[in-house]
Order: structure tokens, then C-alpha cells, then sequence
């Protein structure tokens, strides 16, 4: 990831200078779409959790792994695939919920 | 009894010789104009002097049915009596009409009085507080306290300019209730955005990064324990820790709610997320017009 942090503007640049800035909305849509296109690739391969699974992830969704994390700042990269993982169990609580509240449908 | 007579008299002849009795008689009838002047006692005598009385009485009106039974069978009883289906119509809307105001006016008073009821809801003593005073700086660098948001409305949101998705999804639609509020209220209101992260958002920053979603959005900082004692005041839930620097990356954990405040600097209500830009300017904008008291709407310098 070293390697390639360098080639995308990253939104909370902490870096060099220690000066920090503001991401600004074009650096989000960025890193957004990098991660939309990342999630696309975790869910074709049927990968929820990409902390969980690292090396799975990282093998199937290389190249959409390195653009995300070179488009959004490091903080950003967990906080999403926490929220993926976080999203998904909320989906699932809520239809569990709604066949109990159902239960004839 | 001064006019026993109108009693004897078929019913509507009887309503005619009452209203005469009372000088209500109309112009062209040869009505006894005497009556109103006479005096109380002399109306046992009234039949025998007064043989006018007795023909006026005699007319008997061309519908007059004999009985009640007659009445009905004829279809001339009841409210409809004797109008025509344009008439009948006109009624009939009237009736539909005032009926349909009348549920649109408790409907209306009672959301009025519910929003009164959580508008009130912080006012008084005793009462579960929501914000209070706080000592902070604008992103121009200049002093703002609790006390400046008074005199006007102000919609109160905390975030901080590292914040993933939710911030920004949320300052945008802050920008589009600001610009609703104002299309029909007028500059009533006062955005503010206390940061939850004083280590990163200097005012420059703020300055910066707020620009991209309103000018109208203030962006409030101040030391790490100026903006503890904020969120604590607003009972937002803050755990920033105290010793990051700058040039860390990391995230802070904050509420999402927008406070709405009245123009006394008293907490009126929480909008969180599930509002709409348009349900969020909706529920600011009826209580701006509830509002009896001064409200600023001079704009800000």
C-alpha cells in the first residue's frame, strides 16, 4: 500500500507537512467512487468483511483496494468497511425482525 | 297579553299579526298602527274595536294544510322545502364546505399546539435542558458565545470536516433547509456547526471546508475543553480524546441531530436524520410562525 498511496490525492492529508486539510467535496465523490467500485468487486466475490478476510480481499480486489485507499485517508478505508460489515447485520436484524413480526408471510 | 288574537290565527297569518304588533309590518299593508300605543289593559276590548283586525286575520293563506299528515304527504315539510335543485346545491356545498373547514382548523390547531408543547417542553424551571451557555470562536477567529445565537432562530448541528459521509450528507441538506426557510421566512435563521474535533478544526479550516455547503453556515471551534463542555451542555455524546494532533488520522464519534433553538436561545427541537430537507424546513418554519416574541431578521454581518 506504500507504494501506491502516493498516486492518489488523499482526503485527509496528514503527510509531509503535518499540516492537516479539510477534504473538499471533489476529494469525497473520489473517494467514494473508489470505494463503490471496491465494495462492487467484495460483493461479486462474496466477501462481507474485509478486515476479516484481508487476504481474500486483497488477492480478489487488489487493484480496487489500492485505488480506495489511495482516494480516501486511512481512517476513512476502516470506518467503511466497518460500516459495510455494520449495515449488513442491520439489514439482516431487520428482516429477522419483520418475518418474526409476520410470521404467516 | 296585549295580542291574544295573533294566537287564534292560521300559523302564518299568526307570524304576520305578531311582527305587526311589533311595528315590523311591511310598507303597503294596511296595518294597525296603533297598536304600539296602546295600552296594556285595553286588550280585552281589542276584537270588538277593531273589526280591521279580524278581516286582515280572515285571509287564509293558499297553502295552508289542514293537517301535519296533509303537510307531509304533499312533500312541502322539512329543510328542502320548496327549492330548486340549484338552491338544494348551493346548500348542499355550503354545508360540505364549512364542514371541511372546520376539520382543517382543529386539525391545524391541534399540530399548532403540539408544536407549542415541545417548544415549551425546555422553557421554565425544572425542566430537562437542552444547550446552554458555551464560549467558542467563529471560523473568522472572532468570539461567539451561547449569547449570539440569540435574536433569532438557530439550527445547531455538531460535526467535525473529517467526517466520512454522514456530515457532509447532513451540511447539505442543512444548506437546502437553510435556503427553503429563508425563501419563505425570510432571515430568521442562524446555521451553526460546533466541530467535534478542536484538535483538526482551526477557523481557517472550518472557513474552508463550510464554504463548500452554505455561506450562511457558521463554523464554531474553541480548546478541547470549550468544546467538551458544549457537547456536554447540548448532551451530545463526545469522545474525542484529549491529546491528538494535527496531523493524526483519525475519526470522532459524535450525535447527529440538528437542535433547533428559538430566537431566547432555548432548545425547541431535535431533527435527526430521517427528515427530508423539505420535512426539516417544514417542521423550522412552523415554529418561526408560531413565534410571538421579536425575531431578528435583519441579515448577519
Amino acid at each position: 500500500m506504500g507504494l501506491f498511496s502516493s498516486s492518489g490525492s488523499k482526503t485527509a492529508s496528514s503527510s509531509d507537512t503535518g499540516l492537516y486539510e479539510a477534504p473538499g467535496r471533489t476529494s469525497r465523490v473520489k473517494c467514494w467512487d473508489a470505494r463503490d467500485t471496491y465494495f462492487q468487486c467484495l460483493d461479486r466475490n462474496n466477501i462481507l468483511d474485509a478486515l476479516k478476510h484481508e487476504e481474500d480481499a486483497a488477492r480478489l480486489c487488489g487493484k480496487e483496494s489500492q485505488a480506495f485507499e489511495g482516494n480516501c485517508a486511512l481512517s476513512w478505508v476502516k470506518y467503511f468497511k466497518q460500516r459495510r460489515v455494520a449495515e449488513y447485520e442491520k439489514e439482516q436484524l431487520l428482516k429477522k425482525q419483520a418475518a418474526e413480526s409476520f410470521p404467516s408471510r | 297579553m296585549s295580542r291574544p288574537h295573533c294566537l287564534q290565527q292560521q300559523s302564518r297569518s299568526a307570524l304576520r299579526c305578531i311582527a305587526q304588533s311589533f311595528g315590523l309590518s311591511r310598507p303597503g299593508t294596511s296595518a294597525p298602527q296603533q297598536w304600539h300605543f296602546r295600552p296594556l289593559h285595553s286588550s280585552s276590548r281589542t276584537t270588538s274595536q277593531r273589526p280591521l283586525h279580524r278581516a286582515f286575520s280572515s285571509s287564509v293563506p293558499r297553502q295552508a294544510w289542514k293537517t301535519v299528515e296533509q303537510a307531509r304527504s304533499r312533500g312541502r315539510l322539512g329543510v328542502l322545502h320548496n327549492i330548486t335543485p340549484t338552491q338544494a346545491l348551493i346548500r348542499g356545498a355550503v354545508f360540505v364546505v364549512t364542514g371541511i373547514a372546520i376539520i382543517v382548523y382543529f386539525r391545524e390547531e391541534r399540530e399548532r399546539l403540539e408544536r407549542k408543547r415541545i417548544a415549551e417542553q425546555t422553557k421554565g424551571i425544572g425542566k430537562p435542558k437542552v444547550g446552554g451557555p458555551f464560549s467558542l470562536i467563529d471560523h473568522e477567529g472572532r468570539p461567539f458565545t451561547s449569547e449570539d445565537l440569540k435574536g433569532k432562530y438557530s439550527l445547531v448541528y455538531f460535526g467535525f470536516t473529517n467526517c466520512p459521509d454522514i456530515c457532509p450528507d447532513e451540511l447539505d441538506k442543512m444548506a437546502d433547509m437553510i435556503d427553503r426557510v429563508k425563501a419563505t421566512s425570510g432571515d430568521v435563521l442562524l446555521p451553526v456547526m460546533i466541530t467535534c474535533d478542536p484538535a483538526r478544526d482551526s477557523p481557517e479550516i472550518l472557513k474552508k471546508y463550510l464554504a463548500e455547503f452554505h455561506p450562511d453556515i457558521i463554523g464554531l471551534t474553541g480548546s478541547y475543553d470549550e468544546i467538551k463542555n458544549t457537547c456536554k451542555v447540548y448532551r451530545v455524546y463526545f469522545s474525542t480524546p484529549p491529546h491528538l494532533k494535527p496531523g493524526q488520522d483519525y475519526l470522532v464519534d459524535h450525535s447527529i441531530y440538528f437542535y433547533l433553538m428559538d430566537p431566547e436561545g432555548d432548545f425547541v427541537e431535535a431533527i435527526g436524520r430521517n427528515f427530508t430537507a423539505e420535512q426539516a424546513a417544514k417542521v423550522i418554519r412552523d415554529h418561526i410562525n408560531d413565534w410571538t416574541g421579536p425575531l431578528d431578521r435583519k441579515p448577519r454581518q
